[in-house]
């Protein structure tokens, strides 16, 4: 097997476009492990996140024509494809579930424990000193609740029951602090 | 400069970004990115990358070799073409050649195996690793990425006799002057250097280690990027390392 200098992700894209399977290949190799920890981290099921995963790299060959560079990185592309994804499967999930719950309080079917297990879970499985280990706990939960839940901000405040006001400004100190860690801070 | 008045559309870019908008809020808010606002299109472009960083703190995790086969069994499906590429006939071969060992640990490590195996002879290093597959004493570690590195990962494959083979993928090559330096890990005691790692360009690479046994067991295993010829002790950051933290 040849050794081919490594490729940057907008030119995989491109090949990818031109229905290029090594580049495809490489492209997955290169960014599957992220992929797949964000889906198992949201989905949690294995064999959902190993769908998914599939689901997702499907799409990026068969619509990697509507990628543009210059509305956005390759990987925040492909992190956008696998995050819809992923909150429709969630959400459908959920339905699934709230289906058999036999209550007439959707609060309570919404918010049985496995939310807050798997905020527990995630802190297991979170690099240390990344940038989400490093924000103050309100912040990285609410961030978390909708990044990896899929949660709005309004179904944040009902499963913390704090002020919808509240979850906003966490949410939005916390993206700020993260664009100080990137050295992005807007002026 | 951004109006007063704009501030409070980007506090909703923030939340529209993160994908929470909802309600009155998200509908007033598609209406005004409906008008084109190249304000706050590159707003909610930029959050989204600064978004990355959350994905980025989850610890990658490989998926099994068989989703991807079932993806390229998909595409090939769609257009029509044959499996011509090597890569997955090769590492069925090496399911075959090492028989008993799971299908997973191979199908990941090969891929790197054989980038390695082009600089060193074919048949003695197809075979000690096949042979330390086969010694159900050998450990099969799963390095993560760590420090510069994060998107670093690998396999190390020990036996306390002394024996091992390190794989590794992503692992941009080092700066000028600098080297990557393997070294195993007994408890409570110093770090052994074993031997260096040279990724190509492709960011993969591989080692085969035959050191003497050691009194302790080892139970840590790491990649470091050090100065060429720090072979004394690591003093520079850990790339790679076979413990979750
Ligand atoms: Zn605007």
């Amino acid at each position: 097997m040849p050794v081919e200098p490594l490729v940057d992700p907008v030119t995989l894209i491109q090949r990818i476009a031109a229905q290029n399977r090594d580049a495809f290949s490489q492209f997955y190799d290169r960014y599957s492990p992220i992929v797949y920890s964000l889906a198992l981290r949201m989905l949690r099921a294995q064999s959902d996140a190993e769908d998914l995963l599939q689901e997702i790299f499907l799409q990026v060959w068969r619509q990697a024509t509507v990628y543009s560079a210059e509305r956005g990185s390759p990987e925040a592309w492909l992190i956008n494809i696998a995050r819809s994804r992923a909150i429709d499967k969630l959400r459908s999930i959920r339905r699934r579930e709230r289906s058999f719950v036999l209550t007439d309080d959707p609060a309570a079917a919404e918010s049985p424990d496995n939310v807050e297990t798997s905020a527990g879970e995630s802190e297991s499985k979170l690099v240390m000193n990344s940038a989400l280990a490093n924000l103050p706990e309100a912040q990285r939960r609410v961030l978390e609740l909708a990044y990896f839940d899929g949660l709005s901000q309004s179904e944040i405040a009902a499963r913390l029951a704090e002020p919808l006001g509240t979850v906003k400004t966490r949410m939005r100190a916390g993206i700020q602090r993260l664009r100080g860690m990137l050295g992005t801070q807007a002026a | 400069m951004m109006s007063t008045e704009h501030a409070h559309w980007l506090e909703r870019g923030d939340i529209y970004a993160l994908g929470a908008l909802d309600g009155v809020e998200l509908k007033d808010f598609q209406a005004h990115l409906a008008t084109e606002c190249s304000i706050c299109k590159a707003y909610i472009q930029e959050t989204r990358e600064t978004l990355n960083l959350l994905h980025r703190s989850l610890r990658p995790t490989t998926p099994s070799p068989e989703v991807k086969e079932r993806v390229l069994e998909h595409i090939d499906g769609e257009n029509g073409v044959s499996l011509t590429v090597a890569q997955p006939k090769k590492s069925r071969r090496w399911q075959r050649i090492t028989g008993t060992i799971a299908a997973g640990i191979v199908g990941v490590m090969l891929a790197g195996a054989y980038y390695h195996f082009r600089y060193e002879p074919r048949h003695t290093v197809y075979s000690a690793v096949v042979n330390l597959l086969r010694d159900p004493s050998t450990r099969d570690l799963q390095l993560y990425g760590a420090g510069p590195t994060p998107a670093a990962k690998g396999r190390f494959l020990w036996n306390d006799s002394g024996e091992g083979h390190v794989f590794v993928t992503n692992l941009p090559p080092p700066p000028e002057g600098k080297m990557y330096a393997v070294w195993t890990i007994a408890q409570s005691s110093a770090p052994r250097y074993v031997g260096t790692i040279k990724p190509d360009v492709k960011g993969q690479g591989g080692l085969h280690i035959n050191s003497t046994r050691s009194v302790l067991p080892m139970d840590t295993f790491a990649v470091t990027l050090e100065n060429e010829d720090t072979t004394a002790a690591p003093a520079g950051p850990m790339v790679l390392v076979s413990k979750q933290s």
